[in-house]
């Protein structure tokens, strides 16, 4: 293996220039997916926190009762045990969000939420691998 | 004379209210409830300004070290009450920057009197803070992975329509110097 990529090759992205680029809907305190902006919104303690798509690796669902979890997964280091890492990070050395939970009574809505979610990233890594082959 | 702020949450809750600054202090006042918070002007030791989810919001230091936030405030309330802050009870208003970047990494910092308030700083700039008061569990794994779990308001009952997300666990990536071993992550 080549080792970590340590900052190299990270390519820069960004959600939002500032908080007046933040969408509206933010308001509502629910996950809330701005295509536009390649971003999703998740309420945390009444701050809006926006995750570029390019944060996030997958998302899963689960039904537990009367509730429907979603768990969203986070691209961070250190996930590929005894694996080349390919992914490269702007600072492999700091405190990454591995994962976040939410939790609802309405499961038809993280459903969508999911699939949303799930669409997002594949048409982006779409595009991406489009601009790859058209590179080289 | 009292100046009125409408549309105004105390907290987390889903209510809006009046909020009200005169000279012998601040209160806030629900719409449906007639919940009542009253500060008195002697109590009120800081202020701060900050972005969150709906919209801004007026963070309030008390005498007895506990704090008080009142979302739902305009980008154009600010020098208004900067001023009226200042004016009744000489108490700056402080900015503190929030982060929309939409990158999941950053720095881990203990924040507020007792470091009860884990912020995620990115780029210098908070992205959010958990009230460590409201966590219920946390576990470290592997050394490297910790959990927060957090218990929701809301119970078992069945939410109400348009009732927020509720946020039940975060997990944080901690490279310490154990994942510096080169060619191993195990």
């Amino acid at each position: 293996g080549t080792g970590r990529n340590e900052g190299k090759g990270w390519k820069r992205f960004q959600s939002y220039k500032g908080e007046a680029a933040l969408p509206k809907e933010a308001e509502n305190l629910r996950i809330y997916i701005d295509r536009k902006a390649q971003t999703i919104i998740f309420p945390i303690h009444g701050f809006a926190v926006p995750f570029h798509i390019n944060t996030i690796k997958n998302v899963s669902k689960n039904d537990e009762g009367d509730f429907t979890y979603l768990r969203v997964n986070f691209q961070t280091p250190g996930q590929l045990a005894g694996k080349k890492e390919d992914t490269p990070f702007e600072d492999p050395d700091a405190t990454f969000i591995r994962s976040i939970t939410y939790r609802s009574p309405d499961g038809h809505r993280f459903d969508s939420i999911s699939k949303q979610i799930t669409d997002l990233k594949k048409e982006v890594n779409k595009r991406e691998q489009q601009k790859k082959e058209m590179a080289d | 004379m009292t100046t009125q702020f409408e549309n105004i949450y105390h907290g987390l809750s889903p209510e809006v209210g009046k909020f009200r600054i005169a000279s012998s202090g601040m209160a806030w006042k629900g719409e449906d409830s007639e919940n009542m918070m009253a500060m008195t002007a002697a109590d009120i030791k800081w202020a701060q300004w900050m972005r969150v989810a709906r919209n801004h919001q007026l963070r309030i230091g008390l005498k007895d070290r506990s704090r008080e936030t009142f979302d739902g405030f305009s980008r154009e309330d600010h020098d208004k009450l900067a001023q009226l802050l200042k004016q009744h009870f000489s108490v700056t208003l402080e900015t503190k920057e929030t982060s929309f970047k939409g990158w999941n990494w950053g720095v881990t910092d203990f924040q507020g009197m007792f470091g009860q308030d884990l912020a995620f700083l990115v780029s210098n700039k908070t992205a959010f803070e958990l009230p460590l008061d409201h966590a219920s569990n946390s576990n470290i794994a592997g050394r490297t992975e910790v959990s927060l779990e957090f218990v929701t308001p809301s119970g078992n009952k069945k939410a109400a329509r348009n009732a927020p997300d509720e946020m039940v666990e975060i997990r944080f990536y901690v490279p310490g110097t154990a994942t510096r071993d080169r060619g191993s992550d195990a």
